[in-house]
């Protein structure tokens, strides 16, 4: 049986929207295991980044656990939060955040320059297995803006897999693709996760790609509503509606 | 170098706001480069216009005086240097000595008959040792006349005047001096009466420099000076004499007459004295010589002078390059506190423009000195390439005027004493230059820096 690597117990977050205080999440407890393919599923404006932005240490629950490899990170000052970040959860985001000055190579290099650790055989190793794995070794000289969405996309897949991350969060990342991109992109990540076993949670509000996931967690005005396991495609027992 | 590669990428895609921030530190750059190699050269210049023209290495004066020397001002007559002529002699002797020259300033009056009408004009002199004054520090061009009857045999005693002065005697009298004129001299001695003498306009001088000051100085022979101002005499009377005239009571009146030498003056036995009137000794030192060591040597000889060096006695004009140095470093430190607060906005909105970047950086897991020293590189490299083109462009300018620069006349008067300015090149101002665009990029950018770490990782959500 996998083991838990994420666990989220009574996540809420408020913040202040000028003298109105806002709800974003009003309890939301999961746990996630080694290997998932999971989606956070939900409206815009239910909660779902702000659940990834927890899981990824870089915001901060109003209350509540985030408990990563039974770590709870809520109790980390920011260098060790900036550490999190760099060996244990990766990004990938919905505007792709390439560094503009950066080339295909060069981005997925940088988090490898940044953990400091690595010789440049090992980082040339490293990118270039993950350039062939995302399709973009013609492209490695190509900067951001010569490349196309999907392209960039596969270069900011590339760069949170590079540094061999515990889960990769990516946030709506097919949201500014055209359909067939984006699924091709959810097909690239969910082929990465079936052959190394990298553990992937991306939010959706696209039935299309919310299909592609082996697992759904439904949210909906701060509150999971569903959270359903599939097995290719299936909805297995199990599975519940909250 | 990851920081300074990314830095350097991210300038060169910003290249017109940087190209704008990049020529005001151009600019502030040639400024002080330019500007404080300007001053420099003007302060080694006016130096050594002063100490050739004015002061030599320094002046020596009368221990009474309370007031510093200036061949530059007659505000205040200063008092006679006691036993000049020993003074001399033993300048004379002194090996550390190259040369001096003694001077008195004073005023009079010329008196002269043109075309039946009698004129009094008022001047105010040097008077020199004619050779010794011409040879250290009278540079100046005979219009007419020569130098005190220069290269003839003796001395031709007389004055010498200004054109300017003539042209002043010109427009306020109605008269011009001419080479060769016969005159009057008045003069009002230290005891209270009025001396005359009769005398000769020798020539009529142009001076070559610090004609601000030299315009309305004229030039007298010290013979004639002597004579004019009863400065000759010997240094005592027979004892005798001095007896008769301390005399206090009849008694000893009567006991003197019995005195046969009483009433005979043998005139071999007077020591005659040159009582001359100096009132300065401008003192040019030997290569080498240090004033401060001649100073020791010249106390240890006890004579009653004092010593004001050539930067002491030439009060403002000594000055005035520092003040224009200063005015440069007011007017390029306003400009780069100008540069500062550009730059500082410039990359307080680069960093506003950018949170999704630094965001980015930062999600990926980059810490805060990744971030600080990413904007520490952009700034230092943008000022420090435009401080290049700065001192590129100074050097340039530098060289081009080594030859001389033409300052306009009054300019060129106080600051270096007339004609034209030099430029030495020296490290100094480029070390400067480079120092101060540093300390520019550092303040400018920490208020930057200070924002730019403070940008969330969540700010890389925001990105587009």
């Amino acid at each position: 049986m996998s083991q838990a690597i994420i666990e989220c117990k009574d996540l809420k977050k408020e913040y202040l929207l000028g003298s109105t205080k806002v709800e974003a999440l009003k309890g939301v407890s999961f746990t996630i295991t080694e290997g998932e393919f999971s989606a956070i599923a939900g409206p815009s404006g239910s909660g779902k980044s702000t659940i990834l932005n927890m899981i990824g240490c870089i915001d901060h629950p109003s209350s509540g656990d985030v408990i990563i490899k039974g770590t709870n990170v809520g109790g980390l000052n920011d260098k060790e939060l900036t550490r999190y970040r760099r060996h244990t959860v990766s990004f990938i985001f919905q505007s792709f955040n390439l560094i503009p000055v950066l080339n295909v190579y060069e981005n997925i290099e940088l988090p490898l320059l940044l953990e400091k650790r690595f010789t440049q055989e090992e980082r040339h190793q490293k990118v270039m297995r993950f350039v062939e794995e995302v399709g973009l070794a013609d492209r490695l000289k190509n900067k951001p803006g010569e490349l196309s969405g999907g392209q960039r996309q596969r270069v900011a897949i590339a760069r949170a897999l590079v540094t061999g991350p515990l889960v990769v969060l990516a946030d709506e990342p097919t949201a500014n693709l055209d359909s067939d991109t984006g699924i091709k992109i959810i097909e690239l990540m969910k082929s990465i996760n079936k052959n190394d076993g990298t553990t992937f949670i991306f939010s959706t509000h696209d039935a299309h790609i919310m299909d592609q996931a082996r697992r759904v967690i439904k949210i909906r005005d701060g509150l999971i509503i569903g959270d359903e396991v599939k097995q290719e495609g299936r909805q297995v027992a199990g599975s519940r509606e909250v | 170098m990851l920081t300074f590669m990314i830095a350097l990428r991210s300038l060169r895609r910003r290249k017109g706001r940087m190209i704008l921030i990049g020529s005001l530190v151009v600019l502030g750059t040639v400024i002080i480069v330019f500007g404080t190699t300007f001053s420099q050269s003007a302060k080694v210049f006016s130096k050594a216009s002063i100490i050739e023209n004015f002061t030599g290495d320094f002046i020596l004066y009368s221990q009474r005086s309370r007031e510093l020397p200036s061949p530059f001002a007659f505000q205040t007559p200063l008092p006679l240097i006691e036993k000049a002529d020993q003074v001399e002699a033993w300048l004379a002797k002194q090996p550390q000595v190259a040369s001096f020259s003694s001077i008195a300033q004073n005023y009079g009056l010329i008196s002269l008959q043109k075309d039946g009408i009698s004129y009094e004009l008022p001047f105010i002199f040097y008077a020199v040792q004619a050779e010794a004054y011409r040879a250290m520090l009278g540079k100046v061009k005979m219009s007419s006349g020569t130098w005190f009857g220069e290269g003839s045999a003796q001395v031709q005693p007389g004055i010498l005047i200004s054109e300017y002065q003539n042209q002043q005697y010109k427009q306020k009298y109605g008269v011009t001096i001419a080479a060769g004129d016969k005159v009057t001299l008045l003069s009002l001695t230290g005891g209270g009466s009025v001396n005359a003498l009769p005398s000769d306009v020798v020539g009529i001088f142009d001076p070559q420099f610090y004609k601000n000051v030299f315009n309305y100085i004229n030039f007298m022979d010290i013979g004639t000076y002597a004579q004019l101002f009863n400065f000759t005499g010997v240094t005592a009377l027979p004892e005798n004499f001095n007896q008769a005239l301390a005399a206090s009571s009849d008694d000893d009146i009567f006991a003197l007459a019995d005195d046969d030498m009483l009433g005979s003056l043998n005139t071999d036995l007077l020591e005659k004295a040159e009582l001359t009137g100096y009132t300065m000794i401008a003192v040019r030192l030997a290569q080498g010589v240090s004033t401060e060591a001649f100073a020791q040597t010249l106390a240890a000889a006890g004579f009653p002078i004092k010593l004001a060096r050539w930067d002491e006695a030439s009060g403002f004009f000594a000055s005035v390059a520092d003040i224009l140095q200063g005015v440069i470093l007011g007017a390029t430190l306003l400009i780069f506190l100008i540069v500062v607060f550009i730059l500082m906005n410039t990359q307080i909105i680069n960093v506003l423009e950018r949170t999704g970047e630094v965001g980015t950086y930062r999600a990926i897991g980059a810490d805060k000195s990744f971030v600080r020293s990413l904007f520490l590189w952009e700034s230092v490299i943008l000022n420090v390439a435009a401080a290049s083109i700065g001192m590129i462009i100074s050097l340039v300018l530098i060289i081009s005027f080594s030859g001389g620069i033409s300052l306009p006349e009054i300019m060129s008067q106080y600051l270096v004493g007339g004609g034209q300015l030099r430029l030495q090149l020296s490290i100094m101002p480029f070390v400067l230059g480079l120092a101060l665009v540093l300390l520019v990029s550092l303040l400018a950018t920490l208020y930057p820096i200070r924002v730019a770490t403070k940008v969330s990782p969540l700010a890389a959500m925001s990105a587009k």
